[in-house]
């Protein structure tokens, strides 16, 4: 009876021990196996101690997240014993039922469980804590990039491909069902929106619908990836990255010319341009050993960076922290004061990433001719096209005191972090052995080195990113820096394996998005599942799509779009669509908005003129980069100030007007079948009764109120010939237009 | 469900969910047909609005229910305002003694030997309190006897940038949640009309601009709604032409009951929280255009503000805006002000500033106090940081004398809301530049502003990737002595 309670209640405590577990990683190691520091310790500890007992606090003086300060104890003594949980200070108060004693003092007790884990960490020698900065002996993104296996699954119908057999994996694991795919017509507007940032019409729908070969959805991707806006779509997303702007910030706000990076930027996606080449050419391009236009022109990525002439030195701590951001997943810029215990860089080696871009200036380059462009003179009004690119000009790099350029210190060269020590990639440039040598390394080497297979970082830090754009979040949900003090990713072994496979397909951003899209865990529905609310509310486990509203200029693009407005010209200087006058006051250099003629007033949303100080309205509203630092994610703000502009922005009501002409347009219909035409168009789908029955209401209203208030009706349609009909069109067309669902990525 | 969870969820997600409840018994599903299109459309559609804005809950009984936040950007000179030291105007010209220079950071200067520079303005004692105020700051000096003076505040960055995000989020980088979004996660707002944390500009923007109204990683819909510092404060407050009123109301149910549909079939919170938005922004289209028409305001009330043009943006004007702001039940008002960061020519810029600010602030408290609203209304005045004893001495020429940062003691100072008036807490040293008294760092400042709202900063928290966070971290304590 005795040894069978004692069974019981191991079982109870292992039960426990596996669903604390699971809740972490699913890796459950048996009575004898060892315990993990990184995988079983280090999120407990992380969860329950060190807010008081980590880097920032240090109570009783006890730090526990670093080895020789966790062993040496606090104030009370020893806390630790390696080899020894009975006479570890640490079990006691954990496992403790007094409230005085027991740690931690507030918030939920440890479980049983996790005292046992504990317990047997110590037993085990209490192994693994690292000691001081972050290297890749003591943390994943340090660690090189493995090639993992694929897993088995149960239900492997259900994959369509790897991805699927890793995001299976975890959910049998975990218990839990994924979703059904999405419908087809679900399916062609997801990609629509995902690919081209645009909106299939319905005739592209329905010729998928009627598509029954086998490879009909693969065959829309590639049809997609082809298409001239998925460099468009892709492009813009680099350009959050480059902070790309057409001013120079700061109060002065200077105009620049830069159009020409976008369209660079553009061109690349399109091209399929290789990652590493394209990273080769932004970051030194004017340095390989014949550089064409188009490479001087790529360097325009850190030209972005906000420039005022009196701040020189602030423009390159923004390049290095966006090189750090961007390619690195990490928040260089804290070592630009003094070294960090948590970061991988310290003060010093910031100053050295400082040298590269510090050896260069900005000029502006004249896009006919290649050289140096001159500024206008009386004689010269109109400039010819320039370009901002980069050139090497050595600076001597002193590293600044605190941060502060007026407190020069030591004198140092441009090199890498020693933490990120790896081999840079060979050139494929023309230098001889691959290894030049410089005595003074320059951008060109900054590029090798980022972009060398040996890096653990850029590529997980890249096709992370790639993932958050087509699920909300990506396997590492803190997808601008991947340092220590933050959340381990998700999928581990699905990151590392996209990273790989990355590598394997040339660095393909096509192959990739294909890759991605035609899984069938991106292919699941996007609706939220009451019995994953508690256990997943944030769909971590990927058993489900996500809603995501749209982004500011696809917003505006697909209102335009299904406004038969939108011009699809593509390139070319930036333009200046209708605003409203008093954006541009109140500037302390005033700014010019020349109102764009004809279908320049239309142009997609990435065309427009960026003024840092004063952007177009739109774009803030709608969660839109600032462009001063780079940015790696949008917001997806949700305030009543967004439903003002889409509800009475006079840009917004053209689109409805224009809608409804089309409506009303249509010979001899139904109010039923222009209600389905609407939702063809704007849904692309088919209305269900009760949208029907909403809407067929406010027509019957309208038409009545609006029969006898003509001013009203003119009003509202604004010049069309038979305006009370026109007027019930656009009221339909701006609600429909309205909905959550038209500007949302279902 | 336990108090405790109540307490750790964010209050509109339970709003929503027991409206969501309420909507799925009442319509049992869309399917059953003609079930109650009317409700969808009528006044029904209108419940998920407001049933989301009436949740509130408190830890404790609240002295204040609304904060205006007067925020200078760039470190008012308190050494020149509030904190007179004479010992500094008696050793002009001295070097600062070598045992306190090793104790401050500074953020410029870097002569070896600064010298003290005493302030070149008289101060004087003023009210039943006899607090001491300098002559830049007059109209301030008029309402000691209702302002709490504190001398010892603190922070931890003599950067801007980031003691912004310091005294506005409680933590040194970006992507905290601001302090208006953690009191309306708290509290909600009052009206039904209007934003419950807007946000107010004139001069120079916050260095780390929307981070320091952002919602962080709290639902979006508790973000500070910002005003436009130029033109139209809110754009698009005019329904297009030919909607009627009853139109644009009709129109806004419309998408709403679609909304609705849209809602049941994905459950995604989301399009909860635009049904809210678009509710709003209807009603907000009447109350801000209300709200912003100062016509009903008198002349006197106008000359006391010191605003010459209505129509014109300025610290006066918002000032003014943001009484008509707690009038209207909104919970969290925040103004920023620059430019104070006076690191040259310091004796022209701060009477400039103190010109543009002095006037209105006081005649905020006046006003509030005059139409009853000051007891519930807790008005806070500082910088991200402040001034030092020493003069910042360009080595260009031309370039005025100065004052660098000083994150170690400056003064903020609170009216109304449960502050009681007429005090000065907190003493610093006979330089300014250290306190000797026990120092309020900013997390016991916002400690004790979310004690006047009746909430407790340990229990505020919001579970994000696997922890609890909170306004003030793993610190803060509650400043009784501010107002006991």
């Amino acid at each position: 009876m005795f040894r069978l309670t004692r069974i019981y209640l191991s079982l109870a405590i292992w039960g426990a021990c596996w669903a604390a577990l699971r809740a972490d990683d699913g890796n459950t190691p048996t009575a004898s196996a060892k315990v993990d520091y990184r995988k079983h310790i280090a999120p407990l500890l992380s969860k329950h101690c060190f807010r008081c007992h980590g880097e920032k606090s240090q109570e009783g003086g006890l730090r526990l997240d670093v080895r020789q300060r966790a062993l040496t104890g606090g104030d009370s003594g020893l806390a630790i014993q390696p080899g020894n949980s009975k006479q570890s200070a640490m079990i006691a108060r954990v496992a403790s039922n007094d409230p005085e004693v027991r740690m931690p003092p507030e918030g939920a007790r440890l479980l049983p469980a996790e005292v046992e884990l504990l317990k047997r960490w110590i037993d085990q020698g209490a192994k693994g804590i690292p000691d001081g900065r972050p290297s890749s002996s003591n943390h994943w993104a340090f660690q090189s990039i493995k090639t993992p296996a694929i897993p088995d699954v149960a239900d492997s119908n259900w994959c369509s491909n790897a991805i699927d057999r890793f995001v299976l994996a975890k959910l049998e694991n975990e218990g839990i069902k994924p979703s059904p795919s999405a419908s087809p017509r679900t399916l062609v507007r997801r990609l629509y929106l995902d690919l081209i940032g645009l909106p299939p019409t319905w005739r592209q729908i329905e010729s998928f619908m009627n598509d029954e070969s086998a490879d009909a959805y693969e065959r829309l991707v590639d049809k997609l990836l082809a298409s001239a806006h998925y460099g468009e779509r892709w492009g813009r997303h680099w350009l959050d990255l480059a902070r790309h702007a057409d001013s120079g910030g700061y109060e002065a706000d200077m105009p620049r010319e830069t159009w020409a990076y976008r369209d660079y930027v553009i061109n690349a996606f399109n091209s399929d341009m290789p990652f590493d080449r394209f990273v080769v050419e932004q970051l030194g391009g004017d340095l390989l050993p014949i550089p064409t236009m188009a490479q001087r022109i790529a360097t325009g990525f850190h030209c972005n960076a906000m420039y005022d002439p009196g701040v020189r030195f602030e423009s390159v701590i923004y390049q290095v922290n966006t090189t750090g951001t961007v390619f690195l997943g990490l928040t260089v810029g804290c070592a630009q004061c003094h070294t960090h215990k948590t970061d991988p860089i310290t003060q010093r080696e910031f100053y050295g990433l400082y040298g590269f871009f510090n050896n260069a200036i900005m000029m502006p380059m004249d896009l006919a001719t290649g050289k140096p462009a001159i500024p206008p003179t009386e004689k010269t009004k109109v400039q010819p096209p320039s370009s901002l690119i980069m050139k090497y000009t050595a600076h001597p790099t002193h590293i600044f005191l605190r941060g502060d350029p007026a407190q020069p210190g030591e004198q140092v060269a441009p090199g890498f972090p020693a933490e990120l020590d790896w081999q840079p990639a060979k050139s494929w440039w023309g230098e001889l052995d691959g290894s030049p040598s410089r005595s003074v390394k320059n951008r060109l080497d900054l590029a090798r080195w980022i972009v060398s297979d040996k890096n653990p970082l850029t590529d997980r830090v890249t096709v992370n990113r790639i993932w958050q754009r087509f699920f909300g979040l990506g396997l590492v949900s803190t997808e601008d820096d991947f340092g220590v003090q933050t959340p381990p990713p998700s999928h581990p072994e699905l990151l590392d394996w996209l990273a790989r496979e990355f590598r394997r397909k040339h660095l393909s951003f096509k192959s990739l998005h294909r890759l991605i899209v035609t899984s069938s865990t991106y292919r699941q529905v996007s609706v939220t599942r009451s019995d994953l609310s508690d256990i997943d509310p944030g769909n971590r486990f990927l058993a489900r799509q996500r809603r995501l509203r749209l982004e500011g200029e696809i917003v505006r693009d697909v209102w335009m779009y299904t406004g038969d407005l939108l011009s699809e010209k593509m390139g070319g200087p930036s333009v200046f669509p209708w605003q409203p006058e008093s954006v541009l006051e109140n500037r302390a250099t005033p700014a010019k908005w020349i109102e764009s003629k004809g279908e320049n007033r239309y142009r997609r949303g990435l065309y427009t003129w960026f003024w840092r100080l004063t952007p177009h309205p739109h774009f803030p509203l709608l969660d839109g980069p600032d462009a001063v630092t780079a940015c790696t994610r949008r917001g997806r703000s949700n305030v009543p100030v967004q439903a003002l502009t889409l509800l009475n922005d006079p840009t917004f009501m053209e689109c409805a007007r224009k809608l409804a002409t089309l409506v009303v347009a249509m010979p001899s219909a139904t109010d039923r079948q222009r209600l389905d035409f609407l939702y063809h168009r704007c849904l692309g789908r088919d209305p269900i009764s009760w949208e029907i029955a909403v809407l067929k209401k406010v027509i019957s209203d309208q038409r009545r109120r609006l029969a006898t208030s003509p001013k009203q009706a003119e009003a509202i349609s604004d010049g069309h010939e038979s305006p009370a009909e026109h007027a019930v069109w656009v009221i339909i067309c701006r609600a429909i237009m309205n909905t959550d669902e038209f500007i949302t990525r279902e | 469900m336990t108090a405790k969870r109540h307490l750790n969820e964010p209050l509109s997600a339970l709003a929503l969910e027991q409206t969501r409840r309420q909507f799925f018994r009442r319509g049992a599903g869309l399917s059953v047909a003609p079930m109650a299109l009317a409700s969808l459309l009528d006044q029904d559609g209108r419940v998920f609005g407001e049933e989301a804005e009436s949740v509130m809950q408190t830890h404790h009984r609240p002295r204040a229910k609304s904060v205006i936040f007067l925020h200078m950007i760039g470190g008012p000179s308190q050494i020149d305002l509030f904190d007179p030291k004479p010992e500094v105007i008696r050793r002009d010209g001295d070097t600062l003694p070598e045992s306190l220079q090793k104790k401050l950071t500074f953020a410029q200067i870097q002569e070896k030997q600064p010298r003290l520079m005493g302030s070149p303005w008289k101060f004087s004692q003023h009210g039943e309190c006899g607090a001491t105020v300098s002559e830049l700051m007059p109209h301030i000096a008029s309402i000691v006897d209702d302002v709490s003076f504190v001398r010892t505040v603190k922070t931890d960055d003599t950067n801007h940038m980031f003691a912004e995000l310091m005294l506005n989020t409680g933590w040194r980088r970006f992507g905290r949640p601001s302090i208006g979004s953690w009191v309306v996660y708290g509290l909600r707002s009052e009206s039904q009309q209007l934003p419950a944390f807007m946000v107010l500009r004139s001069g120079m923007r916050p260095r780390s601009k929307s981070a320091n109204y952002g919602n962080g990683f709290l639902p979006s819909k508790y973000q500070g709604t910002p005003l436009r510092s130029s033109g139209d404060p809110i754009l698009n407050l005019a329904s297009p032409p030919g909607f009627t009123e009853a139109r644009q109301r009709q129109s806004v149910d419309a998408i709403n009951a679609l909304n609705r549909i849209r809602y049941e079939q994905t459950k995604d919170d989301e399009i909860a929280a635009r049904i809210v938005s678009y509710e709003l922004a209807f009603r907000m289209q009447s109350a801000a255009t209300e709200w912003l028409d100062l016509k009903s305001e008198t002349p006197g009330t106008f000359k006391q503000y010191g605003i010459d043009d209505a129509a014109r943006p300025s610290f006066a004007r918002n000032c003014l805006l943001a009484r008509r702001l707690v009038e209207r039940g909104v919970r969290f008002v925040q103004l920023f002000h620059g430019d104070w960061d006076h690191h040259s020519a310091i004796k022209a810029g701060l009477p400039s500033q103190c010109g543009l600010t002095d006037q209105a602030s006081a005649a905020l408290v006046r006003d509030l106090a005059q139409r009853g609203l000051l007891d519930d209304t807790l008005v806070v005045w500082g910088g991200e940081l402040g001034r030092g004893a020493v003069a910042q001495v360009s080595d260009k020429p031309n370039v005025a004398v100065g004052r660098d940062h000083q994150i170690e003691a400056f003064t903020m100072w609170f009216a109304g809301g449960g502050a009681r008036g007429g005090q000065t807490i907190g003493k610093t040293n006979d330089f300014g530049c250290l306190p000797e008294t026990e120092p309020w760092h900013v997390y016991d400042l916002q400690a004790t502003i979310l004690h006047l709202l009746g909430l407790d900063h340990t229990k505020l928290t919001y579970r994000y990737q696997g922890r609890d966070f909170r306004l003030t971290d793993v610190h803060g304590n509650v400043k009784h002595e501010l107002f006991a």
